[in-house]
This record gives structure tokens, sequence and C-alpha cells, in this order.
């Protein structure tokens, strides 16, 4: 199958600061690629380049195998969406999107189908500095699907949204990656990628910490633990650790144990008489999973000493 | 080439402040041109007045809003983050600044003509009033009189300049009041500076590089041998003007990040 976009290798400087640290990673058509990472990972930087935006000191970015400022008409290649309060506020949402379809060489029939198809119909005409954030992202998906592109870029789409929106958004997403378009969006956090993403690339520090899919990720921050319910707490752990387990408090009745199956920790309660209503295995959330892969990359992190106040 | 000058146009055509900035290029060169003409007086005794530059005195105020207008093209997208839009959707940025430069130019053209042309016409129904009559040897401007004609068609191309040299230096500045700064900078004190000086040819050295001097000597029909520089060859210190401002922009934009 062929990279929908490759990043090779993006180094970039902005003074100083190291904004990519060798970014290398691929996006597949077909499914939806979650870009996450702490902000600061170099994200919105690496959706710059690929776009053409910003020039990265070393390394490439194709798309479809191309450099993006070679493309002929780039928005019916890639479809964007960087910053949704990057308009002009006196314009309408409508000639926005106008002058976007008149500089790919399209027309006003396909504005008017883009709009209908993000829900701005009724708000066509009206002036786009009016909109709240929520409308500014359709509206900036809007822009993304003007050109019908096989690849989807979108920074932070999630933003601002209300539930509803979230769930149209995870929803349209879906069904684009569905179509068999390489979808790319972007996210600093983890639980807005469950239900939505099928692969994840995670960034931090400028650079690729773990290329996994959604499903193996789960797994292996799961592995092996298991979840243990039980109103007597105290005596489970007592009688887990003397068989050499590793027991975790997860909430008043809820325990995590690892280093012991099942089976043997059913039957363990069950000699020592300790009542308990549920074992099963542990599914660790996205969130759980991500925050074990960028713990050392996170640059701004809380502490929390002894006395039990944040400090950073 | 099509696609980004369709794109610019349509810009152009949809954002309100276009409307508002080309009527204010007409009203106010109308006005201050009616003003002007208002305040001179000629004499039976003659009067010696340069007949076609007073009616077209206006440019100086109707220059302004042909910068303002040509500045905002640029920094209202700047401002606004939209030029991450612009530059995405076209990614070769020569071609959008020069279709930038054709859609302002094309606009200034339409604008100034109708500002020249009503100057003219205000011209010709206030001077008689004070005096300027073919029987003091004045006679009110006429665009069929030959260097009036001339005076007038130059001026809307020291519009069209202007704006010109506008564009290309908000292009490269980036920010709406550094640009609009250093624009009026350009247009109103650079002209004085000359005036300051004692050495007679720094004083005209300098009036011959200054654009706004030297533009406006295309206004001039008597005395032409007293001017630093032909009227044509000062419109073409502003052309020069333009065309570096344009080329400096061109080189920075290919290569910067395009930050809001």
């Amino acid at each position: 199958m062929r990279a929908a976009i490759e990043v090779i290798g993006l180094r970039k400087r902005y003074g100083r600061t190291v904004a990519l640290d060798g970014m290398s990673f691929t996006v597949l058509p077909g499914r939806v690629t979650g870009f996450v990472g702490p902000n600061g990972a170099g994200k919105s930087t690496t959706m710059r380049v690929i776009l053409g935006l910003d020039a990265a000191d070393e390394g490439s970015a194709l798309v479809g195998g191309r450099p993006y400022r070679s493309l002929r008409a780039p928005l019916c290649q890639v479809g964007a969406l960087l910053d949704a309060a990057a308009l002009q506020p006196s314009r309408t949402a409508r000639n926005h999107l106008l002058w976007l379809a008149h500089s790919q060489g399209l027309g006003a029939r396909r504005v008017d189908a883009v709009i209908e198809q993000v829900g701005l119909g009724a708000v066509a005409r009206r002036r786009a500095g009016g909109f709240s954030l929520g409308m500014r992202q359709r509206l900036g998906i809007a822009a993304a699907l003007l050109g019908d592109p096989p690849v989807l870029i979108l920074d932070e789409p999630v933003n601002g949204l209300d539930p509803e929106g979230v769930v149209w958004i995870r929803g349209l997403l879906r069904s684009l990656a569905a179509e068999g378009r390489a979808v790319l969006v972007s996210s600093h956090l983890m639980s807005e990628m469950q239900d939505m993403a099928d692969h994840l690339v995670v960034a931090g520090r400028g650079r690729v910490v773990e290329d996994t899919s959604v499903a193996d990720l789960i797994a292996a921050a799961s592995d092996g633990r298991v979840t243990l319910r039980t109103t007597a707490r105290t005596e489970a752990m007592e009688a887990l650790a003397r068989a050499g387990a590793r027991v975790a408090v997860q909430d008043r009745d809820t325990l995590t144990v690892s280093g012991l199956e099942a089976g043997r920790i059913v039957a363990l309660l069950g000699a020592n008489d300790v009542p308990f209503s549920e074992v099963a295995a542990h599914r660790a959330s996205l969130e759980e999973a991500y925050m074990e892969l960028t713990r050392d990359a996170v640059e701004f992190r809380a502490t929390i000493p002894r006395d039990g106040t944040a400090t950073s | 080439m099509r696609r980004e000058l369709r794109a610019e146009w349509t810009k152009a055509r949809t954002a309100p402040g276009t409307a508002w900035l080309l009527s204010a290029v007409v009203v106010l060169t109308a006005a201050a041109s009616a003003a002007v003409a208002a305040t001179v007086s000629c004499t039976a005794g003659g009067c010696d007045q340069d007949v076609p530059r007073l009616g077209l005195a206006g440019i100086q105020a109707g220059q302004a809003a042909v910068a303002i207008m040509a500045v905002f093209a640029v920094t209202g997208e700047y401002g606004s983050g939209m030029i991450a839009t612009t530059f995405a959707a076209m990614p070769r940025r020569g071609r959008v600044l020069a279709a930038k430069a054709a859609v302002l130019t094309g606009l200034t053209l339409a604008a100034g003509t109708v500002a020249v042309l009503a100057s003219v016409l205000a011209a010709r129904l206030i001077l008689p009033g004070n005096g300027f009559t073919a029987a003091n040897g004045h006679p009110p401007p006429s665009l069929a009189d030959g260097p009036t004609l001339g005076a007038a068609a130059g001026t809307v191309l020291y519009l069209a300049l202007i704006a010109l040299l506008s564009l290309g230096a908000a292009t490269a500045l980036r920010d709406s009041a550094t640009a609009a700064g250093v624009v009026c900078g350009v247009l109103y004190v650079l002209p004085l500076i000359p005036h300051m000086l004692a050495d007679p040819g720094w004083r005209r050295l300098l009036w011959q590089a200054t654009p706004a001097n030297a533009g406006l000597a295309i206004q001039t029909t008597t005395h032409l041998d007293d001017l630093p520089l032909g009227p044509w060859e000062g419109l073409g210190v502003t052309a020069a003007w333009a065309a570096a401002a344009l080329l400096g922009a061109w080189l920075l934009v290919r290569t910067r990040d395009v930050r809001a």
C-alpha cells in the first residue's frame, strides 16, 4: 500500500528551540491515524512542514510521493484544517469558501455542497467573524473537504466542539477513512482518540515515541493485569501479596493485580474466604497507555512531592 | 496564474473594506482637489499658477487611501492568520503576490481614473469663479489640452505605483501598523526632508530620489525646466521604488516560514 503521507527525518529549530528532532512516520490510506503528544511535541510544526508552510532544516515530507509545494491543485490532494480562527472575520462563510474554491479551479456548486455537509447551510451568508469556535471548526472542515481530497490533515479538530460536534466529527472522520482516504488527526488529549483512531503516532520532544495500532497499544498497557472487585480490600491484598502478586489500589473496592493469572486469584480468594464480586482481565484506557509512553517526553510536568502539593 | 488571479479577485470583491476604501480614494481626492481650487485666486493682472497641478492637488489625500487599501490587502491576512490558508491553497507564493498586485493595480486604476476625472470636473466648476478664466490667461483645466491630459493620466499611474509600493512593503513587513507607518512615512515625511537641507546639490538629489516628490512631477505643466527631473522621469523614480519593494517582498515571501 502506497503511503499517503511520508514524513522522513524532519528537523527544525526556531531560534534555540528544537521543534522537530528527527520526526519520521508514514500515514496509510483507509484509516484514521491519530497524531498525539503533549503540547510542544512538534505536532503542529510537522503538519505545517507537510503543507509547505514552514521549511524544515533537514528531512522531507511527501504527500502522494510529492512535495506539497509542487502540487497543482493542492486542496484536491490534501485537505487541511490547521487553525479554525485563521480567516478574515468580515467575509461571509460562503465567500471564504468561494475564494478557496476559485483558487483550485472549483465552482460555487462545490462550495454549497460542503457547506451543507458540515451543517452550516443556515449561516452560510453570515460573517464568519460572528461564528462560535465550534462553527469555525465546521467551516474549517468544510474548507478541508472542498477539493474532495484523498488525504486529510486536521490539527486539533475537536477543540471547541460541543459533545454533539465531537460525535459528529468522530463519525465523519471514520467514514472518510472507510472511503479509503488517509486521515491524520492530531490531539494533545489521548482520550479524544478513543473510538476515532485506528493507528497512533505518539510524538514527544520533536520525534516519534511510538508508532502502533490502537489495539496493540491497549493490549501492551493491559498486559497480564487483572481487575478485582471486592468489599474486603485489606484481606484480599494480604492473601494475594503472600502468594507473590503485586497489587495496586484503584479505588475503594477495586484492585489491580499483576503477577498472578485470574484462575489462581479466584482459587486463592476462595481458600482464604475473601468475598469478591468480579475478577476480570484489566483493559487499560488509552489515557493510561499514553501516560506510560510519554512519561519521559513531557516537557512541563507537575511533580508531586511528599506533602502532596503539586509544583511544576 | 489564472486560478491565483481569480481567487485574489474573489477575495478583494468579497471584503467589505474594499468598496469603502475605493470610495475613499475617489471622495478624498475629489474633495481635497475642490478645497484647493476654492482657496486659490487669479487676478486680471495674471497669476503664476500651474492650473492642472492645482486641479489634481487632492491626490495628496487620495494616495493615503490607496496605500491603506494596499497595505491591508496583505496585512489583513497576516493579522488574521488567513495567510496560512492562502499559501496552503496556493503554494506558489510568487504567483499569489503577482495576482494580488494585478488585482490591486486594476482596482486602483479604476478608482484613480474616477478620482482624477472628478477632480478635474471640480476644478472646472470652481476655478473660473476665482478668476481662472481664458481672459486672465489661465483657462480652467481641460482634458482636451495635451499637457493636462498627460498630467491626469500620469496621476492615475502614480496612484497605481503607490499601491504596488505599499503592497511590496506590507508583504515584507507583515504587520498592519508597521507597514502603514512605513508607507505613510515614505509618502508624507520623506518629501519634507529635501526642504530641510541647506546644500542645493543634496536637496536636488534627495528630491529626485523621493517617490512622492519625483512621482508627482508628472502633474507639472509649467516651468518644467525648474524641475530637478522631467515629469515622466519622475514617475520612473516612483516605479523603481515600487519595483524594488515588490522584488524584496518576492524574495522574502518565497522562502520565509508562514507565521501569523
